[in-house]
């Protein structure tokens, strides 16, 4: 076992590791922050996707040894983020999810596209989700959703003196 | 929660769905979220051959105690799998094997330790000692007399071959067309995000067996379970939380499930088994597969006149309880006509054994597959006779006139209009733009191709339509019970389970609708066997028409007796009382309804003489016509393709559809949205292969292709909306319409790219290797360049 110390969702916490421990498995089995989600293990479905040191980061391909110093936050990290509190909107309002197990992990991306990309159209949305698998919707309101999220936040900055 | 359409029409509004909030904050309650202390984690040991004998399991020493062979989780008793018809032979399916496994992935042994990395450490320890078999893998070899078994004392690999015969098919001999393709739908998974799991454990204050499973259907599952485990029904709970998609693939029992629930039995903590990615590529239950070999019969004048050739569905090693796939081949046979005035059929199906994966249901049972062979011998008539093939559908179409209509093989389609789906569909693909595109060629030599096809989809079907399917359990009916409390809100439980299809607000909108209430003021519950009412669980498009009758009709109930309440305390008669926001008016007052709920509840002294307290009614629903109601629609879809490469691109899609009356219109689109997605996948990318030795070559998502934002179109769905006659509120099920389709649209337009050369595209998914491998085949054949 390795002493892992992680600023996570804002606390400083320390735990003791197996170093072989994935971050996603860290992170919902000893921490109990069960939002991250697991849903292929190899990096390809995007479900487990967090931010580590201000990155989106598919968290099954980490081990949490890993973040050891670093910043790591998950979908319950977020409950009063602007960015966050727009887009859980713009997903309910676009009926951007249905059985809901993909929808942390968009989330999660979708404040990474938004940070790194202001008001994207919806190509360049659909190219940035093309890492995140949702099987239930056809994706075609989460990209809805992502765009006008993308448009209310520059309206609401263009808003501010 | 905002509405369109005001406050007070709740169906037909497209209400925000109540289940979201707990998703988007991460509160979602998945199987791998629910926690139970000192639960231990395990992990199967699986066969790494297709077919073998099993010589020998040797456990570690050290922790022989953890691993499960079959012997230790004993007395586990074997239901007997498939349809109720002595033709159907047995397969017994063990938890763990028994001496014999019969596909890559089958369990042997169960591994449980406190982690699930320490259970795979162990996992890694136990060794199998496996003679080899000779494995069956095609299933038209497998039906050779020659050729191997996969079980014994079966006279061939036939699970049952049944045949359908309908009309007059000597007539089909001297047709003047007569088209003959062979058509294949490759195998392929059902992959939910969320993986199967189980979780169980003996609760010694209830004295029950608890076992949270991500299921479909808990009622059904516990019904099995206590069958199997030798306990009475009291004593094992189901409890389904939230389920990260289903798809059909969650509405069997399996042997993960039944393995777990008997160890459980035998050690003094909780287990539990998630599924990982591999697993369910390798031994979920697996769907599609199906080979035909038909041929087409038609006049010069382009009337279809029936079909025959022989059915191949490759349903794997094992039927899975309850009712195998032999619906897959009765299906695809009563569908076979489609919408056509088509009277002449000879079909001979074959539910084929071989050593893969059991088939499972999946998005569309059978109809994929139908739809896809149907839909592409259509296409394939109209070339042989210089038609366009829109124009031919439209020909053979059944008309509104004609409805309700008895297909050749005795499917009643009863309300719609299917000529008016296909003009729309047409009117918005635009089909004269695109032959005038693909005159003038492409810039980047692509190669544009428009396709149509058209689906049914029975949903709502009861009694008499699964006892022709001969069920072992017959989900004719659906229950709802609707239980207004003293502060004058609802709980409403029902027996099916939401898992994204938004039954909490749908099913809350249905309740709001008959008590005049809002629907902020209900809460939906399922998937507790210990709270719910007997209920077959979500599948078949069944929900909306069955649970959403069953809520209705026990509504309805509840209302009479506030209006009978209301009348008592408004000193009036019942019937000068209605219902209105909330409130119960009579001539010369009103009150309340938490004024009535309270009475009902908490002051009997208030209630009308002999009047029972408490305002809660228990209703059971089928509908009326129990051979089912059949949604439909037309898909049309444009693409672009790289002849050199394959590459194919998805230009457009459009869908014309007709559910009957949608309650929640936004709910809707996303099915077809999403039912479409899972359409693409099948069309375009997702497959199974094994090799001959009958290993599964697609086991991870890099081998395995699943569509994702880039390759799935925004949709234009237009809607028709003809009410059903025979449903509450004529609803018609719709939410595995969007996948039956698009194999057969998306097959038609590439097929229409190449016309010109004549290529064969007749099996799915229509990967680049494939398409490309067709052009140069056609290209050849014409002795072209290359």
């Amino acid at each position: 076992m390795k002493s892992l110390t992680v600023e996570l969702n804002g606390a400083t916490v320390r735990y003791e590791v197996e170093p072989r421990q994935t971050l996603a498995d860290f992170l919902r089995e000893q921490c109990r922050l069960t939002a991250t989600h697991i849903g292929c293990e190899h990096g390809a479905c995007g479900a487990c996707t967090v931010v580590v040191n201000g990155k989106a980061t598919r968290s099954c391909l980490r081990l949490a040894i890993m973040c050891n110093g670093q910043s790591v936050e998950t979908l319950e990290g977020f409950p009063n983020d602007k960015i966050m509190e727009v887009l859980r909107r713009h997903f309910h309002e676009s009926h951007a999810l249905q059985c809901g197990f993909c929808t942390p992990g968009m989330l999660i991306m979708a404040r990474d596209i938004l940070l790194r990309l202001a008001e994207p159209d919806a190509q360049t949305v659909r190219q940035q989700l093309s890492g995140q698998i949702c099987r239930c919707t056809g994706y075609a309101n989460i990209v809805d959703a992502i765009v006008s999220a993308g448009k209310a936040l520059r309206s609401q900055r263009a808003a501010l003196p | 929660m905002s509405v369109e359409g005001g406050g007070k029409g709740w169906i037909g509004a497209s209400l925000l769905r109540k289940e979201d909030a707990r998703h988007l904050y991460g509160h979602g309650m998945f199987i791998a979220d629910v926690h139970v202390s000192g639960v231990q984690d395990v992990a199967f040991v699986r066969s790494q051959m297709a077919h073998a004998r099993v010589v020998q399991v040797d456990k570690p020493a050290r922790h022989a105690a953890n691993v499960f062979v079959l012997n230790d989780i004993q007395p586990v008793k074997i239901l007997e799998a498939g349809p109720e018809l002595s033709a159907h032979r047995h397969s017994p399916y063990p938890a763990l094997a028994d001496g014999r496994v019969r596909y890559v992935g089958q369990t042997i042994a169960a591994c449980v330790m406190p982690t699930r990395a320490q259970a795979e450490d162990l996992a890694d320890q136990v060794h199998v000692a496996l003679e080899e078999l000779p494995a069956v893998v095609d299933v038209v070899a497998a039906m050779r007399p020659d050729s191997p078994r996969v079980f014994d004392e079966w006279p061939n690999n036939s699970y049952i071959s049944t045949s359908v015969v309908e009309g007059n098919p000597e007539l089909l001999g001297s047709a003047a067309v007569r088209v003959h393709r062979r058509l294949r739908l490759n195998r392929q998974a059902t992959v939910s995000l969320e993986g199967r799991g189980v979780l169980a454990y003996w609760d010694h204050r209830l004295d029950e067996l608890v076992v949270y499973l991500s299921t479909q259907g808990g009622q059904v599952k516990r019904l099995a379970l206590s069958r199997m485990l030798g306990l009475p029904e009291h004593k094992v709970r189901v409890i389904a939380p939230d389920i990260g998609g289903g798809f059909g693939g969650k509405n069997r029992i399996m042997p993960e499930d039944i393995a777990v629930a008997a160890i459980a039995l035998k050690v003094r903590h909780p287990v539990r088994w998630i599924e990982d990615r591999r697993e369910h590529l390798l031994a979920s239950p697996h769907a599609r597969d199906h080979t035909y070999d038909l041929t087409i019969c038609a006049e010069r004048d382009g009337t279809l006149l029936g079909i025959e050739g022989d059915i191949y569905i490759d349903a794997g090693a094992y039927a899975l309880w309850p009712t195998g796939a032999f619906q897959e081949a009765s299906m695809a046979s009563r569908n076979l006509t489609g919408p056509y005035r088509m009277r002449h059929l000879r079909l001979d199906a074959h539910t084929v054994a071989t050593n893969k994966a059991p088939m499972g249901p999946y998005r569309g049972v059978a109809r994929p597959g139908a739809t896809f062979a149907l839909e592409r011998l259509v296409d394939e008539v109209a070339r042989e006779l210089g038609r366009e093939p829109f124009d031919l559908r439209r020909q053979n179409a059944v008309t509104a006139a004609e409805l309700p209509y008895r297909t050749a093989a005795g499917l009643k389609l009863d309300t719609g209009d299917y000529i008016a789906a296909l003009d729309l569909a047409r009117e918005k693909i635009d089909l004269p733009a695109i032959r005038r595109r693909q005159v003038a060629g492409e810039p980047d030599g692509r190669k544009i191709g428009v396709g149509f096809a058209f689906y049914t989809e029975q949903s709502g079907h009861g009694t008499v339509e699964f006892m022709k399917r001969k069920f072992r359990v017959i989900p004719g009916y659906e229950s709802a019970n609707v239980r207004m409390l003293p502060d004058g809100n609802v709980l409403i439980y029902v027996g099916v389970q939401n898992h994204g299809q938004g039954h909490e607000t749908t099913l809350a909108q249905i309740a709001a609708h008959e008590l005049g209430i809002d629907p902020g003021q209900i809460s939906v519950r399922y998937g507790d066997t210990a709270i719910g009412p007997y209920g077959f669980g979500t599948f078949a498009s069944r929900s909306i028409v069955f649970a959403g009758g069953a809520v209705g009709k026990a509504s309805r109930a509840l209302a009479e007796k506030i209006r009978r309440i209301g009348a008592h305390l408004l000193q009036t008669d019942v019937a000068a009382i209605r219902i209105e926001n909330g409130m119960i008016h009579g001539p010369s007052g009103k009150i309340g309804l938490a004024e009535i709920a309270f009475a009902a509840n908490a002051r009997p002294d208030q209630l009308p003489t002999g009047m029972d307290p408490l305002l809660e009614s228990v209703a059971t629903y089928e509908p009326t016509e129990s051979g089912g109601v059949f949604a439909y629609g037309t898909h049309a879809v444009v693409v672009a393709v790289d002849p050199d490469s394959g590459v194919t691109e998805i230009l457009d899609y459009v869908v014309s559809e007709d559910c009957g009356t949608m309650i929640n219109p936004m709910i809707v689109d996303g099915q077809v949205q999403g039912g479409i997605a899972q359409g693409i996948g099948t069309a375009l990318y997702e497959e199974i292969p094994y090799d001959e030795q009958g290993q599964p070559l697609a086991t991870t998502f890099a081998d395995y292709m699943v569509p994702c934002a880039p390759e799935v179109p925004t949709v234009r769905i237009q809607h028709i909306v003809t009410p059903a006659l025979t449903t509450e509120y004529g609803v018609k099920g719709l939410g595995e319409g969007g996948a039956i389709a698009p194999p057969a649209a998306i097959a038609n337009a590439v097929a229409d790219a190449f016309r010109d050369i004549g290529a064969s595209f007749n099996e799915t998914p229509l990967s680049p290797r494939r398409v490309s491998e067709a052009v140069d085949l056609a290209r050849r054949a014409r002795g072209g360049q290359r």
